[in-house]
């Protein structure tokens, strides 16, 4: 009995040879990243409705790669929306929590956005990154705090 | 800062540890460490796993201190009035002295043995008349309800 497995062992081993690394699923929030709409815009509550969930089509920084609290143009129903990201699958830095979805709050050119309730729990480091978003004379984007419902 | 428990485990979480997951019907966790996380994900029900802390409230382990059930319940006896006997009646025989209990004793053996005689005599003349049964309403009325009586302060 001994004798056979070690044989068969040996066997799945050399078939192995060829064997590669693989690194893990990234998660970033890039050009074309399907996300959630979690506040109750008409246009949000639809689209998720149908099955056919908002593609990212530019992130507004540097990098192409969306982090917490970055605005994202989104492609929802076939019309140009501006969002904020809201919850991350990604890994967070300490203090963030991480989600289970890649959430978006809808907004607009001047940050108002476009539902009037957001149910899904928001990070409260959102408070600080948007503050250091929004420009005097700008658009105001921390008016999106103003309809959560619930912090983390 | 806060300190948080961890919703797997139950212990504190103290600033600069741990972990929060937003799940997608809102709803938050916390974990101290990997080893909580890890568990959560491979769906370990904590009230099963040993080390937690809901496991311990679950299975009392270690509230032996908080927890003395020394209260245990007891029925009250009071006396009741059967069909037979009311209240005072049975308080009466119970109180009754040895003395006078002897004393009744000895009235109904004495009652017993009159009756066994006259027993024995009124066999012989058979047809006696009624009156004289009659004339002895007294000894014989006694003699019948004492013999009917069970013995007093005898046994239950």
């Amino acid at each position: 009995m001994n004798f056979t497995s070690t044989i068969w062992k040996l066997g799945s081993h050399l078939r192995n040879v060829a064997s590669f690394h693989t690194t893990p699923v990234c998660k970033n929030i890039q050009l074309l990243t399907r996300l959630r709409v979690v506040d109750n815009s008409e246009i949000g509550k639809r689209a998720m409705a149908e099955g056919k969930p908002p593609k990212v089509i530019h992130v507004y920084n540097k990098r192409g790669l969306g982090g917490i609290g970055d605005k994202v143009m989104v492609a929802i129903k076939g019309q140009k929306k501006k969002g904020i990201l809201v919850g991350l699958k990604k890994v967070q830095k300490p203090l963030v929590p991480k989600y289970d979805s890649n959430n978006v709050v809808l907004i607009d050119d001047t940050g108002t956005p476009l539902g009037t309730r957001i149910h899904a729990p928001i990070p409260t480091i959102l408070r600080t990154i948007l503050k250091s978003k929004t420009h005097v004379k700008g658009a105001d984007y921390t008016k999106v705090l103003s309809i959560a419902t619930k912090f983390v | 800062m806060r300190i948080g428990l961890c919703t797997y485990s139950g212990y504190k979480i103290y600033p600069g540890h741990g972990k929060t997951v937003v799940r997608v019907d809102g709803k938050t966790f916390t974990f101290l460490n990997s080893k909580c996380e890890a568990a959560y994900h491979l769906k370990r029900n904590p009230r099963k796993v040993t080390w937690t802390v809901l496991y311990r409230r679950k299975y009392k382990k270690g509230q032996e201190e908080e927890q003395t059930k020394k209260h245990t319940r007891r029925t009250q006896k009071f006396q009741r009035a059967i069909v037979g006997a009311s209240l005072s009646d049975i308080m009466a025989k119970r109180n009754m002295k040895p003395e006078v209990r002897k004393a009744q004793r000895e009235q109904a053996i004495r009652a017993a043995k009159e009756q066994k005689k006259t027993a024995k005599a009124a066999k012989k003349p058979v047809k006696v008349a009624p009156a004289k049964k009659k004339t002895a309403p007294k000894t014989k009325a006694a003699k019948v309800t004492k013999k009917a009586t069970p013995r007093v302060g005898g046994k239950r």
